[in-house]
C-alpha cells in the first residue's frame, strides 16, 4: 500500500529476526508497521516447516529432568541482566523505537521480569501447579480403589504463545513456562515487541546452542489475524493449545480456528479497580497517604499493565471524595513526571473528558488531557477504557454499592481497609473478579498464584494414561 | 453573519462556483474563518474551551484553525448512561456544549423515548441527526432551520452539477436502502422529490420499518446492558428476535425494490442508495431477466457513501451501470458526511471530487492533531493526509470536522477545467486500512460481548 511504502523510504527500517529452535533468520522480506507508533520494521518469510517440527518426534525437553531445565533458565536469567549481553541491549535500544512507553520504564520491566527467572519462583511455580509435579518427569505410578493400576504423564504439549506487546515479563514468563511443561513452542510476537523473545532465546542459544531447550522454542511475527499465516498454522494436527493474551480482532480472528483438538487457554483482557472505604478519607494525612497507595496501583507499569487499577470505587460524600481525588491527582502527576512519560491521551478520551470539564456539575475533573496525569470523578463508571495516567473515581456510598461494577474482565481489586476485604470477597469473586489485593499491591503476587482464575501449567500439558490393567 | 462568509455562501448556485482556485479563495476564507471563530467562540462552550488551551484569539491563517477543529467524535462524547438512563435534561445539557444556540423552552416532563426527545427538540427548531453507527455510539449532530434551508439547495445543486441532469420533474426516484430518519436525510429526500421527480408517478417508500435515532441507540444500549451483566437472558433473547425481524424485512426489500423498478422500467428513472444495496436489487432485476436493454438509457444513479464495509464482486459499480442501463455520464457520486451540511460532487470528466468556495479543506497528518508537513505551502499537485474540513455554511454546529478520512487532495487545476481544490477518488477510511494487531493483558468487558450488530 502506498503509505506503507513511503514511511519505509523515509525511514531507517528496523530489522526484526527469527528464532527457529536454536538458529536465528534475518531478512528484510516483509515490512511491518507498529501500530501504536507507526514505526516500521522488516521481518524475514516465515520458513514454516522449520516453525513445525512433525508431531512424529517426540519433544526434545520430554526426557530432561525438570531440575536441569530449571537450573537452565536460572542461568539463562543471570545472562538476561548481564551488562555484556549484547542481545538484550540491542533489544532494549529497538525497543524504544517501537514501545509507546519510556526508556527507562522498558529497561525497567525488562530487569524485573528476568527476576521471574529464580529457582525458588520457578519450583513454587510448578508445585503449585501440580499435585505431584513427578508427572512432568516420569510416567508417576497409580492405582484407583479397585485395585486398577496405571501410570499418568503430564506429557510434552505442543503450544503456540500469542504473546503481548505490553510487557517483556509475559515474553520470560511465558519462555519458562513452555520449558517446564517441557512443550514444543512457538511464540508469536507481537507489533508493539517483535524483539523482546528472540532476544531471550538468543541469549538462551549463547548458553548452549545444541540444548533440548533452545531446540524447542521458535519465535516469529506475522500481523495478527493475516488469514494466509494463521490458516496455515492453527491447527491441530501442528499444535494442541493456543495461548493467547488479550482480546479485540487478535483473539476473535484465533475463534474462528478453534476446534477438537485445539484449545484456547485465554488471559482476557482485564481491568484492574480500587475499593476504598470511607476509613481512608477520616482525616488529611490518611487521604493522603491512601491517595498515595492508590496512585501506586493506578501507575502500575504506567498504566499499561492489566493490574493497573483504572476505576476506584470511593465511599464517601462528595466534598470527601473530591479531597482524595486532589490528592491521587497528586501522586498521579508526580509518578507521571518521575517516569518522563508524556504521551498525551488519544483523541476520543480527549473529547470525552472535554466534555466532562465542561458538565462540571455532574463530574469533577482535576488535571488536563495533557497526558501529565488526570483524575475525573463520576457517580458511576465513565464510558471509556481509562488508559494513560487516568483515573475514574467513582463515588459510592457505600462499598456495597461498587460490588454491582464488578465484572467477569475483573481482574484485580485493591481494597482498603484490608481488615473489610473478607467481607467482600466472595461478592468480588461471584461477579467474576479474580484478585483482591492490599492497595497500593496490584502488582505483587504470592508465587504460584492462580492467574486469571486457572493454574496454567496444569492446563497446557496433555495429560496422558498408561493404563496397566487390573492384576489378577 | 460575516461578511466574507456570505461572500463565499452567495456562491451556491453560480456554475462557476467550482472554478476558482485555493489561491484566490485563501483570503477571503481565512476571513470568513475568523468572522466564524468570532460569533461563536462565546457561543460554543467546547469552542470556547478549545480556544482557551490553544491560547487563540484570532484565525489569521489556516493553521490557526487547526487546533479548533472538532473530530467526529465530538459529537459522541456524551455519557452512554444519560441514554440508557434516559436522563433528558442531562443529554440537553450536553447538546448545550455543542450548539451555539442556548436550548430553551424544551418540555422534559414525560418524555418518551429518545425518538419523543428529538421531536420535541425539532418542534423548537433544533434538529438532531444521528450517525447509523450500529454497535458503537452514535453520534448525535445539532443543526439549525438555516441548515436545513442550506441543504435543501445545495442537494440539488450538487445532483445537477455532478450528474447533469436537469431538474425537471420527470424521473422516479427509487431508493434502494433503508435511510435513517433523521430530518436531514428527511430534507435532503424531499428536497430532491421536488426537483428531479415526476409527481404523477408512483411515489416508491422503501418496505423496511423506519430507522429512528431510536432504534438505532437500543442497540448501544443493549450492548452496554450485556457489557455491564444487567442484561438478563430473555431480554436477549427478546432483542435477538427483534434483530432477526428486521434483517428479514431488509432482505425482503430488495426483491420488493426489484419488482417495483420492473414494474416501471418504461420510465425514467432516478435510483439512489448504497452500492451494497443497489447492487443487490441489480441482481434480482437480472435474476428476473431483465437488464440494460429493459431501461431508459437516460437513468441516473445518486450513490452516497462508500462501501461501509461491504463485500462486493470487483466489478460491482459497472454491474449497476449496466444492469439499469446508466450512461457514463451520469455516474453521479457525492463526497459529504453527516458531519458536513454541504456536498462534494464529482465531475465527469476528471473523476475528482470538486471542494465548494465555502468549504476549507484542511490537510491533518494521520493523527489528526497537525497539519501535514507542507500543507501550508501547497499550491499544486496531490497531497495525502487525514481531511478535515470547515464547512462554512453551518450554522446550527461549528463548521469544523476532523474526518476519518485519507484524501488525496490537489490544488491544481483538474481535467474538467476547474482550478478549485479537488479530491481523488481514492478515499479510504483510516480505520479500513489497519487491523487490530494490538493485543495487551489490559482491556475491557466490550471484549467479552458478543453479538449486536
Amino acid at each position: 500500500m502506498n503509505s506503507v511504502t513511503q514511511v519505509a523510504e523515509n525511514q531507517e527500517l528496523v530489522s526484526a529476526p527469527f528464532f527457529l529452535r536454536g538458529e536465528v533468520l534475518h531478512g528484510t522480506d516483509v515490512i511491518q508497521t507498529s501500530r501504536d507508533l507507526g514505526v516500521t520494521f522488516a521481518t524475514p518469510r516465515i520458513p514454516f516447516d522449520r516453525a513445525v517440527p512433525p508431531r512424529t518426534e517426540v519433544p526434545p525437553l520430554l526426557n530432561v529432568p525438570l531440575a536441569e531445565i530449571i537450573d537452565f533458565l536460572v542461568e539463562t536469567g543471570q545472562r538476561l541482566i548481564a551488562p555484556d549481553n549484547d542481545h538484550m541491549q540491542e533489544c532494549i535500544e529497538r525497543m524504544c523505537r517501537t514501545h509507546i512507553l519510556p526508556r527507562a520504564v522498558v529497561e525497567n520491566t525488562a530487569r524485573h521480569a528476568a527476576a521471574y527467572l529464580d529457582k525458588r519462583v520457578l519450583m513454587a511455580e510448578v508445585e503449585q501447579n501440580f499435585p505431584d509435579p513427578r508427572a512432568l518427569d516420569e510416567w508417576v505410578p497409580k492405582q484407583d480403589f479397585t485395585g486398577r493400576r496405571s501410570f499418568v504423564r503430564a506429557f510434552a504439549p505442543r503450544l503456540i504463545h500469542v504473546l503481548p506487546g505490553n510487557s517483556p515479563g509475559v515474553a520470560v514468563k511465558s519462555v519458562a513456562q513452555g520449558s517446564m511443561v517441557k512443550g514444543v513452542n512457538l511464540f508469536k510476537m507481537s507489533s508493539a515487541d517483535p524483539f523482546t523473545m528472540v532476544a531471550i532465546l538468543r541469549t538462551m542459544a549463547d548458553i548452549d546452542a545444541k540444548h533440548p531447550i533452545v531446540r524447542s522454542m521458535s519465535a516469529v511475527y506475522w500481523r495478527g489475524g493475516d488469514d494466509a499465516t494463521e490458516r496455515v498454522l492453527y491447527r491441530p494436527q501442528y499444535f494442541d493449545k493456543i495461548v493467547a493474551w488479550g482480546g479485540g480482532d487478535a483473539i476473535n480472528n484465533v475463534i474462528k480456528y478453534l476446534g477438537p483438538g485445539f484449545q484456547l487457554v485465554s488471559f482476557d483482557p482485564k481491568t484492574s479497580i480500587s475499593m476504598i472505604g470511607r476509613e481512608g478519607l477520616v482525616d488529611e494525612a490518611t487521604v493522603d497517604r491512601v491517595a498515595d497507595l492508590c496512585s501506586t496501583d493506578v501507575m502500575t507499569l504506567n498504566q499499561e499493565a492489566c493490574v493497573a487499577s483504572r476505576f476506584q470505587f470511593v465511599e464517601g460524600s462528595e466534598e470527601e471524595v473530591d479531597r482524595f481525588c486532589e490528592r491521587l491527582h497528586h501522586h498521579i502527576a508526580r509518578r507521571a513526571a518521575e517516569s518522563g512519560d508524556v504521551r498525551p491521551l488519544d483523541r476520543d478520551m480527549r473529547e470525552a473528558v472535554d466534555t466532562m470539564t465542561l458538565m462540571d456539575d455532574e463530574y469533577g475533573v482535576w488535571g488536563r488531557t495533557d497526558g501529565k496525569g488526570l483524575v475525573i470523578r463520576s457517580e458511576e463508571p465513565v464510558d471509556f477504557h481509562p488508559i494513560n495516567k487516568t483515573a475514574n473515581v467513582v463515588r459510592v456510598d457505600s462499598l456495597d454499592e461498587a460490588v454491582k461494577w464488578i465484572n467477569v474482565a475483573t481482574q484485580t481489586v485493591g481494597f482498603y481497609p484490608f481488615d473489610r476485604m473478607a467481607d467482600y470477597r466472595d461478592r468480588l469473586a461471584a461477579g467474576g473478579a479474580q484478585r483482591v489485593v492490599h492497595l497500593g499491591e496490584a502488582g505483587p503476587s504470592t508465587i504460584g498464584n492462580p492467574h486469571d482464575a486457572m493454574y496454567p501449567l496444569h492446563r497446557f500439558v496433555h495429560w496422558m494414561a498408561h493404563e496397566d490393567g487390573k492384576p489378577d | 453573519m460575516g461578511e466574507a462568509v456570505d461572500r463565499l455562501m452567495a456562491l451556491v448556485a453560480d456554475p462557476q462556483r467550482f472554478s476558482f482556485s485555493a489561491a484566490e479563495l485563501r483570503a477571503t476564507q481565512v476571513a470568513a474563518l475568523d468572522e466564524r471563530f468570532q460569533e461563536r467562540k462565546d457561543r460554543i462552550k467546547l469552542l470556547a474551551l478549545r480556544a482557551r488551551d490553544a491560547g487563540i484569539e484570532k484565525i489569521g491563517s489556516v493553521a490557526d484553525m487547526v487546533p479548533l477543529l472538532f473530530p467526529h467524535t465530538a459529537y459522541k462524547s456524551y455519557p452512554e448512561s444519560f441514554l440508557m438512563e434516559e436522563r433528558w435534561d442531562r443529554l440537553t445539557k450536553w447538546l448545550g456544549t455543542i450548539s451555539p444556540y442556548p436550548i430553551e423552552g424544551l418540555d422534559l416532563e414525560d418524555v418518551e423515548g429518545i425518538d419523543d426527545w428529538i421531536e420535541r427538540l425539532a418542534a423548537l427548531g433544533y434538529f438532531i441527526s444521528c450517525s447509523s453507527g450500529t454497535t458503537g455510539k452514535s453520534a448525535m449532530l445539532i443543526a439549525s432551520q438555516k441548515d436545513m434551508d442550506w441543504s435543501k439547495i445545495d442537494t440539488v445543486n450538487v445532483f445537477a452539477w455532478g450528474s447533469g441532469v436537469v431538474p425537471a420533474q420527470d424521473r422516479v426516484i427509487v431508493g434502494c436502502a433503508p435511510v435513517a430518519t433523521v430530518p436531514k436525510n428527511a430534507t435532503i429526500a424531499q428536497a430532491q422529490y421536488e426537483a428531479f421527480a415526476d409527481p404523477t408517478a408512483p411515489r416508491w417508500h422503501y418496505p423496511v420499518p423506519p430507522i429512528t435515532v431510536g432504534s438505532l441507540t437500543a442497540m448501544v444500549v443493549m450492548r452496554k446492558k450485556i457489557a455491564d451483566g444487567t442484561a438478563r437472558p430473555d431480554e436477549i433473547a427478546a432483542f435477538e428476535d427483534t434483530s432477526a425481524a428486521r434483517a428479514k424485512a431488509v432482505a425482503d426489500a430488495i426483491p420488493a425494490t426489484a419488482q417495483f423498478i420492473i414494474e416501471n422500467r418504461h420510465r425514467k428513472l432516478q435510483l439512489s442508495g448504497l452500492w451494497s444495496g443497489l447492487w443487490q436489487v441489480a441482481k434480482a432485476v437480472r435474476d428476473a431477466g431483465y437488464g440494460r436493454a429493459d431501461f431508459d438509457p437516460d437513468n441516473s444513479i445518486y450513490v452516497g457513501g462508500g462501501l461501509k464495509r461491504a463485500q462486493l464482486p470487483d466489478d460491482y459499480q459497472e454491474y449497476v451501470f449496466d444492469t439499469f442501463n446508466i450512461p457514463e455520464d451520469r455516474h453521479f457520486q457525492n463526497y459529504s458526511m453527516q458531519e458536513l451540511n454541504s456536498g462534494m460532487p464529482k465531475c465527469r470528466e476528471g473523476g475528482r471530487y470538486h471542494v465548494p468556495p465555502w468549504i476549507v479543506p484542511v490537510l491533518l497528518d494521520k493523527s489528526g492533531d497537525a497539519l501535514v508537513e507542507g500543507a501550508l505551502d501547497h499550491t499544486s499537485g496531490e497531497m495525502e493526509g487525514r481531511a478535515a474540513f470547515f464547512d462554512l455554511s453551518l450554522d446550527g454546529r461549528w463548521g469544523g470536522v476532523i474526518t476519518g478520512d485519507r484524501i488525496s487532495l490537489d490544488h491544481g487545476p483538474c481535467k474538467c477545467g476547474n482550478h478549485g481544490p479537488s479530491i481523488r477518488d481514492n478515499i479510504v477510511r483510516y480505520a479500513d486500512l489497519e487491523g487490530d494487531d494490538k493485543i495487551g493483558c489490559a482491556g475491557t468487558v466490550d471484549a467479552y460481548v458478543r453479538g449486536v450488530a
